[in-house]
């Protein structure tokens, strides 16, 4: 008994640690360095292909890319063509949706020039920030990455010195030293908000992974490059109080024939308010459209 | 063939100085137990000198921690390794490489030099046998032309050493 429970503090507190094979016996020729090298090929040759952030892209652009492609994927992408313009893509390099969710986010106030949002956003940036200090993390770790997006989100409002054009965000949002440090901070904030309220996430994680809320943070959400799921896009909306709408082109087809393009609207608890007016269930309308293939976020404009 | 190596690092980005100088004046104002970091006027290389903690296999032993920072710190992740001799461990290599996957996969701004110290004695620790990684003269072997372990693809596994 004693041995068992022994083993039972050792799977919580020891850290994840391992064991190198970096070469396989069969493979003794095929070193380290070639594998490498390959693997930064494949990364520049990703980066070659498509910026961080790429132009805005009619619609259309979707069918060529499916044009001998599956059926269903094909039905699906006229019904988006009815209900939406264009597609701008992100680089699928683990951070897309973040990186998505950053442009759509700035982009959307420097086309809306809505301050009375800003002010919003500031004050639940500020709440992230005493969840953080409230869980531990020590000011110096995540304070640039805070401050770097308030910066963002002030210069996209028009009318100071330091404003900003669409072209120059989207030349910051390929600049590697902003754009990463953006999407940092939103890792930050997702990962204090699933600390925060580990016993409302712990079910959506144990559905995930079968590691604890602590270690899928840790090793699923703070590390650059590590891909989101529902859990990150849930937290990051709960967090900051955007809401944000999910369209799925994927195979899956309805019994009856007829297309239907899914979608889920990530509205976050705290502003799903109904209207305080008898009657009136208004559920906030989300600003932020992002296309999900299975493996990948891209952001939609719609029409 | 041999690919670029730690000594062709550039120097800390501005971001990346002032991080480690926060650091820094919080390691001293609170180091964590069991190390000790070894003053230089090198802000880009931090020496630490580390203690097996008290009940362990390495009880009474010191090591040498060798903390190198790049140019993106903490974007990207600091190079560490013992300066040999390394502690005798199935995950530390006799040139000083540490098979740890916070140090590269799994490394995140988040963490600190202070939660890396940390990590490295509870690896040291948590051990039950003093030897060293199957693969170790092979590995090594490998390593002659100065490689860095972080131009090294690891293989981790979910095992409890």
């Amino acid at each position: 008994m004693q041995n068992q429970e022994g083993n039972a503090v050792d799977a919580d507190t020891v850290t994840m640690t391992s064991v190198q094979t970096s070469e396989i016996d069969d493979w003794a020729n095929f070193k380290d360095d070639d594998i490498m090298q390959q693997q930064s090929a494949i990364q520049s040759e990703e980066a070659g292909k498509i910026p961080f952030v790429g132009d805005k892209e009619p619609l259309s652009s979707l069918a060529v890319e499916y044009k001998s492609g599956n059926a269903i994927l094909l039905e699906k992408i006229k019904v988006l063509i009815t209900q939406y313009a264009a597609l701008r893509r992100t680089r699928g390099d683990g951070n897309c949706f973040f990186r998505s969710f950053m442009f759509a986010y700035l982009e959307h106030i420097l086309e809306s020039q809505d301050g009375a949002e800003v002010d919003r956003i500031t004050v639940s940036v500020e709440q992230c920030r005493k969840t953080l200090l409230s869980l531990g993390y020590a000011e110096f770790t995540f304070e640039d990455f805070f401050a770097l997006f308030l910066e963002q989100l002030e210069n996209v409002l028009q009318g100071s010195e330091a404003s900003i054009s669409h072209d120059e965000l989207v030349h910051r949002s390929r600049d590697q030293s902003i754009s990463d440090y953006v999407v940092m901070f939103f890792r930050f904030v997702a990962s204090g908000e699933i600390r925060k309220r580990s016993e409302f996430y712990e079910p959506f994680i144990q559905g995930l992974t079968n590691t604890s809320v602590e270690q899928f943070c840790k090793s699923m959400v703070e590390p650059m490059g590590e891909e989101s799921d529902h859990v990150h896009i849930t937290a990051l909306s709960e967090a900051l109080g955007v809401p944000i709408r999910v369209v799925y082109l994927d195979r899956s087809s309805c019994d009856n024939g007829n297309v239907v393009v899914n979608h889920h609207d990530f509205v976050p608890s705290t502003r799903d308010l109904t209207n305080g007016n008898v009657g009136g269930s208004e559920t906030l309308k989300p600003f932020i459209t992002l296309l999900y293939r299975p493996g990948h976020y891209d952001i939609l404009y719609p029409k | 063939m041999t690919s670029p190596s730690a000594s062709s690092r550039k120097a800390l980005s501005k971001i990346a100085s002032n991080r480690l100088q926060k650091e820094l004046v919080e390691w001293q104002v609170n180091p964590p137990t069991g190390f000790k970091h070894k003053v230089t006027d090198n802000l880009q290389r931090w020496v630490i000198e580390v203690n097996g903690a008290p009940g362990t296999l390495y009880a009474g032993e010191t090591y040498q921690l060798q903390v190198d920072f790049p140019e993106h710190y903490p974007m990207e992740a600091p190079q560490v390794i013992f300066i040999p001799p390394a502690p005798l461990h199935p995950h530390i290599y006799s040139n000083g490489h540490i098979c740890l996957d916070i140090l590269y996969d799994s490394w995140s701004p988040a963490m600190t030099v202070s939660s890396v110290c940390i990590s490295i004695l509870s690896m040291l620790s948590s051990s039950t046998e003093k030897q060293r990684p199957a693969d170790n003269d092979r590995y090594v072997k490998n390593c002659r032309n100065g490689r860095s372990p972080k131009e090294t693809r690891w293989w981790f596994h979910d095992d409890k050493v």
